[in-house]
C-alpha cells in the first residue's frame, strides 16, 4: 500500500526534475528516476508476461538514458557547458535525437512499445503512454532548434506509417493503443523543428484523449476486442463516449483530435513541406481504419450479430 | 601447475581408461568429468550429440528450393494479414465460439506431434502413435513401466507424453496463436480410464523460464463411447520444472506465443495404456465465469 504511493511520488519527482532542469545531468537523473519508479508498477502482477514487459522496458529506457548522458557529455567535452538549450555539437544532436526517439517509442525504435503495453495492466499502460512521455517531449521541446529536421521528419513519417500498418490486425486493445501512441508521436515530431508549441499542443490533447480512452477501457476491463462487443448492454453511455473518444483520437473534424492535425498541416505547408504534410495525413488514414474498427466493434454492432439490426 | 602439465603429458601416452583414472585421481574436481547439467534430454531431441555445424548441407539447389518455400509462406502470411486477425475475417474472429486446433485425419496431422517416454532417461516405457480406424482418430498407445533407471540420480520413472510441435512461420520465425476469444479447451477422446495430464507451454521471450508449464488433469472413462472433455483455462495451475509454484497466475492466452500442448501419463501404474484422440479444439464457454481457480491474493503477507 505504501509502495504505490512511493512509486507515484517518484514518478512525479522524476518528471518534475526533468522538466525544470537546465543542466543535462539533472535531466538524465529525472529520466532514470522515472524509469526505475515505473518498473515495479509494470511488474506488479508477477505474471511472466508482465516481468518480460518490465525487462524490455528497462533495457530500452536504460539504453536511451545512457545515450542521453553520452550526447550531453560529448557536447560538454566540445563546448564546455552543460546547458540543455545550447546543444551545439552535431554528433551530440544526432545521438540525442536517437536517444529521445528510443525513449518516446518513435520508429525505428518502437519495437518495445506494444509488447510492454501488452504486458502491463491498463492503468500502468496509461501511465506509460502519458506520464512517461512527458519528460522526453519536454527535452525535445527544449532542444528543438538544435535537432536535425530531416531525420526527425523521416522518423515521424515512418512512425506514422508503422503505427498505422502494424495496428491494423490487432485484437488486443492495449496493443492498438500502443500503435495509436506511436502514430501520434509521429505527428508530434514532424512539427517540432518548425513550431515546437504545436508539438506541445498535440501532446496535451493526446494526453487528454488517451487518458479518456484508457480509463473508459479500464472501467469495462476490455483488454481484447471481443470484450468491447458486450459493452453496449452494460454501460451504454460509456460506450457512446468511447466511440466519440476513439474518433477524436483518429482526428475526425468536429472533434478535438482534428485541431492539432489541422494546425500541423497548416504549419508544414507554410514551411513548404507540403509533400510531408500529404504523406502524413494519408498515413493517418490507416490509423483511422483501426479506430473505426474499434468503434465498430464497440458501438455500431449489436453482438452477437455483426450489424445494427436483427438478421433473419 | 607444472606437475599437472607433466601428468597430462604422461597420461596422454597411456590408453583410454588409464588416462581417465590418472587424471581423475590426481586432479580431482579441477578436471571433473561430470556434466554441469542433468542428463535429462527434452522429448523430441536428437539422441546423438551432433554438432550444429555438421548438420549444414551446402547444396545450391536445396538452398533455392528452401528459399522458394519460405517466400511462398511469406506471401501467404501477408495475404492472411490483409484478411484479418489470424488470417480470418474480423467477423469470424469476433463471433467465433469454437475452433478446432488439431484433428487427426492423416499422417501429416500425426507429424505435428512428438511422442516421448522415459526411454530418454533410461527407463523402459514404450509409446507409439498411429492413426486409428478409418483414419478418424489418433491412437496413442504403449506400456508404462515404472522401473527406475539405475543411474544413481533418478528416483521416479514411468511417463509417456505427446506434445505438439510448435508452429513456425516463414523463415523459421515463431508463429503466435491468439486464443483470447476462448476460455475452455475441448478434447474428444476415448481413453481407457487412466488419468492424463494436459500441459500447456507458452514460450517465454526474454526470460529463461523455459521450464514453466501450466497443467491440469484429464480423467478418462474407459467405456467404448467417445468422451468430450472440457477443461477451462482458468483451472490450469502453474508449475516450473515439475514443481507447483506458490504464487499462481492464470495462463495468458493472448499472445500464447509458440504454444505447445501436451498430454502426459504418469500415474505410477505399470501396464499398457491407450488413448484415442479425435480432435482438440477451443470453446468459448459463456457460462463459465471463473477467472482463476486458485487463490491469487497475497498469502504470506508480512505482519
Amino acid at each position: 500500500p505504501q509502495a504505490k504511493l512511493i512509486f507515484t511520488l517518484s514518478l512525479l519527482l522524476g518528471t518534475t526534475i526533468t522538466i525544470s532542469s537546465n543542466h543535462w545531468v539533472m535531466a538524465w537523473a529525472g529520466l532514470e528516476i522515472n524509469t526505475l519508479a515505473i518498473l515495479p508498477l509494470i511488474s506488479k502482477s508477477h505474471h511472466p508476461r508482465a516481468i518480460e514487459a518490465a525487462t524490455k522496458y528497462f533495457l530500452t529506457q536504460a539504453t536511451a538514458s545512457a545515450l542521453v548522458l553520452f550526447s550531453s557529455m560529448n557536447n560538454a567535452w566540445y563546448t564546455g557547458q552543460w546547458d540543455i538549450t545550447q546543444l551545439t555539437h552535431p554528433m551530440s544532436c544526432l545521438i540525442l535525437t536517437s536517444a529521445l526517439a528510443m525513449k518516446l517509442g518513435l520508429a525505428p525504435f518502437h519495437f518495445w512499445f506494444p509488447e510492454v503495453l501488452q504486458g502491463s495492466s491498463l492503468t500502468t499502460g496509461l501511465l506509460l503512454s502519458t506520464a512517461m512521455k512527458f519528460p522526453p517531449i519536454t527535452l525535445l521541446y527544449m532542444t528543438s532548434h538544435s535537432l536535425n529536421p530531416t531525420i526527425l521528419t523521416y522518423m515521424a513519417i515512418i512512425s506514422t506509417a508503422l503505427g498505422g500498418w502494424m495496428g491494423l490486425n490487432q485484437t488486443q486493445t492495449r496493443k492498438i493503443l500502443a500503435f495509436s501512441s506511436i502514430t501520434h508521436l509521429g505527428w508530434m515530431t514532424i512539427i517540432v523543428s518548425y513550431s515546437p508549441k504545436l508539438t506541445l499542443l498535440n501532446f496535451y490533447l493526446y494526453i487528454l484523449m488517451t487518458t479518456a480512452t484508457f480509463l473508459a477501457l479500464n472501467t469495462i476491463k476490455a483488454t481484447k476486442l471481443s470484450t468491447l462487443m458486450t459493452t453496449w448492454a452494460k454501460t451504454p453511455s460509456l460506450n457512446a463516449m468511447l466511440l466519440l473518444t476513439l474518433l477524436s483520437l483518429a482526428g475526425l473534424p468536429p472533434l478535438t483530435g482534428f485541431l492539432p492535425k489541422w494546425l500541423i498541416i497548416q504549419e508544414l505547408t507554410k514551411q513548404d513541406m507540403s509533400l510531408a504534410a500529404t504523406t502524413i495525413s494519408l498515413l493517418s488514414l490507416l490509423g483511422l481504419f483501426f479506430y473505426l474498427r474499434l468503434a465498430y466493434c464497440a458501438t455500431i454492432t449489436l453482438p452477437p450479430h455483426t450489424t445494427n439490426h436483427m438478421k433473419q | 601447475m607444472a606437475l599437472a602439465v607433466m601428468l597430462l603429458n604422461g597420461a596422454s601416452f597411456h590408453g583410454g581408461c588409464c588416462r581417465h583414472k590418472g587424471l581423475l585421481s590426481l586432479l580431482g574436481p579441477l578436471l571433473s568429468n561430470s556434466k554441469l547439467y542433468s542428463s535429462y534430454r527434452r522429448p523430441g531431441a536428437e539422441t546423438k550429440k551432433k554438432l550444429s555445424w555438421q548438420n549444414a548441407d551446402f547444396s545450391f539447389k536445396k538452398g533455392i528450393d528452401h528459399l522458394k518455400t519460405q517466400l511462398s509462406l511469406l506471401k501467404k502470411e501477408t495475404q492472411d494479414y490483409l484478411q484479418g486477425p489470424g488470417g480470418h475475417p474480423l467477423s469470424q474472429h469476433l463471433l467465433e465460439q469454437t475452433r478446432v486446433l488439431w484433428q487427426f485425419r492423416s499422417q501429416e496431422d500425426l507429424n505435428k506431434w512428438v511422442i516421448s517416454s522415459d526411454e530418454e532417461i533410461g527407463g523402459k516405457s514404450k509409446v507409439y502413435i498411429k492413426l486409428g480406424r478409418n483414419n478418424q482418430a489418433a491412437l496413442l498407445y504403449g506400456t508404462l513401466n515404472t522401473e527406475v533407471p539405475r543411474d544413481g540420480e533418478t528416483k521416479y520413472s514411468g511417463y509417456c507424453s505427446m506434445r505438439s510441435r510448435p508452429v513456425v512461420g516463414s523463415f523459421n520465425r515463431k508463429k503466435y496463436y491468439d486464443w483470447s476469444n476462448f476460455n475452455t479447451l475441448y478434447i474428444r477422446v476415448r481413453g481407457d480410464g487412466r488419468p492424463w495430464m494436459v500441459n500447456i507451454y507458452t514460450d517465454p521471450y526474454f526470460s529463461h523460464q523455459k521450464d514453466d508449464l501450466y497443467s491440469y488433469f484429464m480423467f478418462t472413462r474407459g467405456g467404448p463411447y467417445w468422451e468430450e472433455i472440457k477443461i477451462p483455462f482458468s483451472k490450469f495451475f502453474f508449475s516450473s520444472r515439475g514443481r507447483v509454484q506458490d504464487n499462481q497466475h492464470p495462463v495468458w492466452l493472448d499472445k500464447a506465443s509458440f504454444l505447445t500442448l501436451g498430454f502426459t501419463i504418469g500415474d505410477k501404474v505399470d501396464g499398457p495404456f491407450q488413448l484415442e484422440i479425435d480432435f482438440i479444439g477451443l470453446l468459448n464457454d459463456r457460462a463459465h465465469r471463473e477467472e482463476f481457480a486458485y487463490e491469487i491474493y497475497d498469502k504470506n503477507t508480512p505482519v
